[in-house]
């Protein structure tokens, strides 16, 4: 279930270790601010755990692995179709199960959406297997920054990262769209008494999260192996982000993520087992400094 | 008349639960019975902070473990009495809750659902490998308990027998319990925290006190596993296993005895005879429990309720 990259090597040590440490810890950081996003968003507006935030991952991830021969190994028209092809099993998940369960108690629909997550998961063993399968790095060449190889993949994951940050931050600013969202998140109520269908809008924001989950899960193959579990480990990590971060705040998320990223990284450059179990322990650091009353 | 059979029905409610289990042998063994009635305890713990409380907690199979672990290393390390390992794993237990606790019962929704989730993963990480040396890790870890007096715990009987009495226990606690001024102030809590902390309750305090209680028990549940299997694996502690015992106590009834009660049997029948005819169980279990939530929320007592009231209704009219 390890989430750390397998390449990843915790017996190096000295100062170049700690440079390629803090490297994968800003990948790992990368990839679950990603992920993370939507279920700030859904959690933010709707008040909703949405277990199938995992489910959505894990297709990304598999769409990528086996559309891959049919794009003749072309990487990024794979991660798009990825992408895309969750499109209608996030709408589907929005309208026949979130919706029907608005106004009702939050418990129902962490149940609700945990089914769906269950379902999904034996679907794809059903469909590929429950053997792990792995994808190679797209790229294979590594920059040597500082004395320390840094493959470029992992590079570019970062600045990925950095600009959905960048547009994120201007489509919440910038568009109509993106502000009625922040209003949402802000006061519903108040959003609602001034004409707008909230909801409209927050499924679609439902679904924006979800292509970026899935696009998280697809850059995420080359580094990881596949199986259909992948989602439950990453769904708590992401959840962890997003506590620590503060709910449905966007920058919060963002710098919850690389921290720890990184705090998983360093944790596990001693401990490799334990990198995971960390983040819960700042979890619930972060929770005892500023409890969450909702 | 229907109602006043009823009535007479549910004063002699301990009796027949016992009646009913007590029925069970000669369909199951005796062992799968002890099963069924162990599950239907933690079904209760979890009932007392989902049901009554309002509170759904997504890593309830760490109190299990907790108590399962305690019994087994109480056995190796302490002395093979079966009652004090009982007693170390309540202990341990309420300890958990009440260390964890002020962490958790501040939260509600969504939050105490992932929070227990989180920590249950971390106490699966200590039970697999941290603590490894002393839990066996994967392999897991046996115990063994010497007979005190006439239990002697290597006996199917005897551990059905005293099962069924820590059941019948606990059913008699919860429900006195909740019929209680603090069971009541547990629903208003579920209800409306704000009115009951307007009338001056320190809920926390109160919250506090039934999640205790709540992993207590389940730690209980995870010691008489412990008794009746002699072995701990981590999969008593596994998270993934938590589905299990929400949709007991979705398909029960949330919020009562009865429905516990019903839940865990219910589950136990349905989770030991139709994965041996359904390849895909899990899909199963997710599909069920989406008709649960949007089709059978009230459960199977709650069903059963409605008709007795129907019933009553009538009788008057």
């Amino acid at each position: 279930m390890g989430l750390l990259p397998r390449t990843h090597h915790g017996a190096e040590r000295g100062g170049e270790g700690m440079i390629s440490t803090i490297a994968y810890g800003l990948t790992i950081g990368a990839i679950l601010y990603i992920i993370s996003i939507g279920l700030s968003l859904t959690f933010g507006t709707m008040r909703i755990v949405n277990f199938a935030h995992a489910l959505v991952y894990t297709i990304g991830a598999y769409a990528l692995a086996s559309s891959l021969p049919f794009f003749g190994g072309s990487f990024v028209l794979a991660v798009i179709f990825g992408v895309v092809v969750v499109i209608p099993l996030a709408y589907l998940i929005e309208r026949f199960v979130i919706r029907r369960l608005y106004g009702q108690s939050i418990d129902y629909a962490i149940i609700a959406t945990y089914a769906v997550l269950l379902i999904g998961v034996d679907a794809c063993k059903w469909v590929w297997g429950a053997t792990p399968l792995s994808v190679s790095d797209p790229i294979g060449t590594a920059w040597t920054i500082l004395g320390v190889d840094l493959p470029v993949y992992r590079l570019i994951i970062i600045a990925l990262s950095l600009l959905v940050f960048v547009v994120l931050e201007l489509f919440f600013r910038r568009t109509v769209v993106g502000k009625v969202v922040v209003a949402g998140l802000e006061d519903k109520e108040a959003t609602r008494s001034l004409g707008i269908n909230v909801d409209k809008y927050f499924s679609f924001v439902f679904i924006l999260g979800s292509c970026l989950a899935a696009l998280g899960g697809a850059l995420y193959v080359p580094i990881t192996s596949l199986h259909p579990y992948m989602g439950f480990q990453v769904l708590l990590l992401s959840f962890a982000v997003v506590i620590v971060g503060g709910l449905g705040n966007m920058r919060g998320t963002f710098v919850a993520a690389f921290a720890l990223g990184l705090v998983m990284a360093v944790t596990g450059r001693f401990w490799g087992a334990a990198s995971e179990t960390m983040v819960f322990v700042v979890m619930a650091v972060a929770l005892i400094v500023k409890p969450i009353e909702v | 008349m229907q109602s006043s059979l009823f009535d007479t029905l549910k004063k002699f409610d301990l009796l027949i639960i016992a009646a009913i289990f007590l029925l069970f042998i000669p369909l199951l063994t005796m062992q799968r019975t002890t099963d069924f009635m162990i599950f239907c305890v933690f079904v209760l713990a979890f009932d007392l902070i989902y049901g009554y409380m309002g509170r759904l907690s997504f890593g309830h199979m760490l109190y299990l473990g907790v108590g399962a672990y305690a019994a087994a290393l109480s056995a190796e390390h302490l002395s093979g009495n079966p009652f004090l390992a009982l007693l170390v794993a309540v202990v341990a237990g309420g300890a958990v809750g009440l260390l964890l606790g002020p962490i958790i019962v501040r939260t509600t929704g969504a939050c105490f659902a992932l929070i227990n989730l989180a920590f249950n993963q971390v106490g699966f990480f200590l039970a697999l490998i941290a603590l490894a040396e002393w839990t066996g890790g994967e392999d897991g870890m046996a115990a063994f308990y010497d007979s005190v007096w006439i239990f002697d715990f290597g006996d199917p009987k005897v551990i059905f027998g005293f099962t069924l009495l820590c059941l019948i226990a606990v059913v008699y606690f919860v429900r006195r319990l909740t019929d209680s001024p603090f069971g009541i102030l547990l629903r208003t809590i579920k209800e409306n925290e704000t009115r009951a902390k307007f009338l001056g309750y320190n809920t926390f305090f109160y919250k506090l006190l039934a999640f205790v209680l709540s992993t207590s028990l389940a730690a209980l549940a995870g010691a008489l596993t412990m008794l009746n299997y002699t072995y701990a694996t981590p999969s008593f502690i596994d998270p993934t296993r938590n589905v299990e015992v929400i949709f007991a106590c979705l398909i029960g009834g949330a919020g009562n005895v009865y429905g516990a009660l019903a839940g865990g049997i219910g589950y136990m029948v349905i989770s030991n005879y139709l994965p041996n005819y359904i390849q895909r169980w899990e899909m199963f279990l997710g599909i069920a429990l989406l008709v649960v939530v949007f089709r059978f929320q009230a459960g199977i007592w709650g069903y059963c309720r409605a008709l007795i009231t129907a019933r009553k209704g009538e009788v008057k009219a």
